[in-house]
């Protein structure tokens, strides 16, 4: 992959799929900092660890409070959020701060496309191109990295 | 009493103006048409003159209506629109025509449809008002009671549709909630699939659990697709194509295979879907797995159009051909025929010299 090796924190209540997420993580070159199952834990988590990227599903443990999580991750954390869920209609118009979203059901191969094309968008500060199949940019985060029609092509 | 004996000795002179054999006067004296004359010369525009058909109307003698102004019949359920009606035409010397609930001597009420117009002398002046009634009542009753009755029909439309639209709401969160569950336990099952198949070491186990991967992605593909339109009942082949094709080339990594797309948009039941996505997923990675073994590569089109009532789907490899490697894949090819027969579609292999070619005929309506 073409970007430096991002840390990411993975915010999932579903085990099985918090462990497989890691496993892709590693293989595109990222460092998996670890997984959180609820809110507080989340926060906790990125206020000490500082992750680059979390990705961060909707409902959690505790609720559907990812999209807080998403929230004060970029206000408090420094970091950026990228959602991970099935609803990808429900989230907030602003994303709650987070670049994008990946829907579920995602496939090991759309989230390792997206790992690597985010790996490059936040180390060059640019996209380079339009977003792989599967995952959606925020309007804010498309703008940023300098696409112009961000949802044109986006599934 | 003053009003009564000046009212009176107008209506006299009114009489003497018209004798008794005056064919006018006698009409309005004996017809069924309750009338009235007013003075407005007098204050309160007094009855000078009422006929018999007004006193059997109003259940009033005569010389209880003559000197009072009309407003004797009026009572607490009198519309005071229709009242400030009347006295605007009467102020403004004007004809008025307006249907008021009246009160009779007695305290019973009717509907009166009176007509109330100026009589002018020579020089133009108001002298008299000139008052007609008519017993409405039956006319009103129905009237009202249609209004009623449509007033009624229209609170019960309204609850009716408050009800719909609620229920109508209620299904939307379900059906958001089980599309939520169905995605979430698909991503589930994959995720189950792809780490059993980091344990195993078998090839031939890692085969079979990639097929399965592939199959269950198909259907992921799906229901991804599936709620991104407003239409949750037809479902666009060609979108999902492109996306699948996107996942498979990504994920097997053979830049020597070029993908070439023709897709016309082409939308079908959602209920066909995934069968449908499953058999296209299983002629793709049987084109990219036994038409070009590692280090031949080549070209695959896939092409969606409506031809003659049908959809065709077309998949084309200039591969190595069937007849010259090992047969296709026993399940997969099971799985196409079957879910051709589900579907009611017609499957045809043939050499496409060099390479295969595949056409699936769906039948946009039914059966062949």
């Amino acid at each position: 992959m073409s970007g430096k090796a991002l840390d990411v924190l993975i915010v999932e209540d579903e085990m099985l799929l918090a462990i497989e997420l890691e496993y892709l993580v590693e293989e595109v070159g990222c460092h998996a900092l670890g997984c959180a199952m609820s809110a507080d834990e989340a926060v906790d988590l990125a206020a000490r660890l500082r992750p680059d990227l979390a990705l961060i599903d909707v409902h959690l443990s505790d609720g559907p409070t990812g999209i807080d999580v998403a929230r004060r991750i970029h206000e408090d954390c420094g970091g950026t959020a990228l959602f991970m869920t099935a609803n990808v209609k429900r989230l907030p118009e602003d994303f709650a701060g987070a670049c994008g979203v990946i829907g579920k059901p995602y496939s090991e191969h759309g989230v390792k496309t997206a790992l690597a094309y985010l790996a490059c968008c936040l180390t060059e500060g640019r996209a380079p191109g339009l977003p792989p199949v599967g995952l959606t940019l925020a309007p804010r985060y498309a703008q940023l990295w300098g696409l112009d029609q961000p949802l044109s092509k986006s599934a | 009493m003053n009003d009564y004996e000046e009212s009176r000795r107008a209506g006299a002179r009114l009489a003497a103006e018209h004798n008794i054999d005056d064919p006018f006067a006698a009409a309005i004296r004996a017809t069924r048409m309750a009338m009235i004359v007013t003075d407005p010369s007098q204050a309160e525009n007094p009855i000078i003159f009422a006929n018999d058909a007004f006193l059997r109307l109003t259940g009033y003698g005569r010389d209880e209506v003559i000197g009072r102004n009309c407003r004797f019949l009026q009572g607490p359920n009198t519309d005071p629109k229709a009242i400030e009606t009347l006295r605007a035409a009467v102020a403004a010397g004007e004809d008025a025509s307006v249907d008021l609930l009246n009160y009779r001597k007695d305290g019973s009420t009717f509907w009166n449809a009176l007509y109330l117009s100026p009589v002018r002398n020579d020089a133009g002046d108001i002298v008299y008002f000139f008052g007609s009634q008519l017993d409405v009542s039956d006319r009103k009753v129905i009237e009202l009671r249609a209004r009623d009755r449509s007033d009624d029909l229209r609170h019960e439309v309204e609850a009716r549709t408050r009800e719909l639209t609620q229920a109508l709401e209620q299904k939307t969160v379900l059906l958001h909630e089980v599309d939520h569950r169905v995605k979430n336990n698909l991503q589930l099952i994959s995720s189950l699939l792809l780490l059993q198949n980091r344990r195993v070491a078998d090839p031939n186990v890692k085969a079979s659990l990639k097929g399965m991967l592939g199959r269950v992605n198909a259907i992921a593909t799906v229901h991804r697709r599936l709620f991104q339109s407003e239409d949750v009942e037809r479902f666009d082949v060609s979108a999902f194509i492109r996306d699948l094709v996107a996942d498979l080339m990504g994920s097997i990594q053979r830049d020597d295979i070029e993908m070439q797309l023709d897709l016309e948009r082409v939308d079908i039941p959602a209920a066909k879907a995934a069968p449908l996505a499953l058999v296209v997923n299983e002629l793709l990675t049987n084109a990219l797995r036994h038409g070009f073994p590692e280090g031949r590569g080549g070209r695959i089109f896939v092409g969606v159009r409506r031809e003659n009532g049908d959809f065709r789907i077309e998949i084309t490899d200039d591969g190595v051909g069937i007849d010259k490697t090992s047969p296709v894949s026993g399940f997969g090819l099971t799985i196409v025929q079957l879910l051709c027969q589900q579907l009611k579609a017609r499957g045809e292999t043939t050499d496409a010299e060099p390479g295969t070619r595949v056409v699936v005929l769906l039948p946009v309506n039914g059966a062949h």
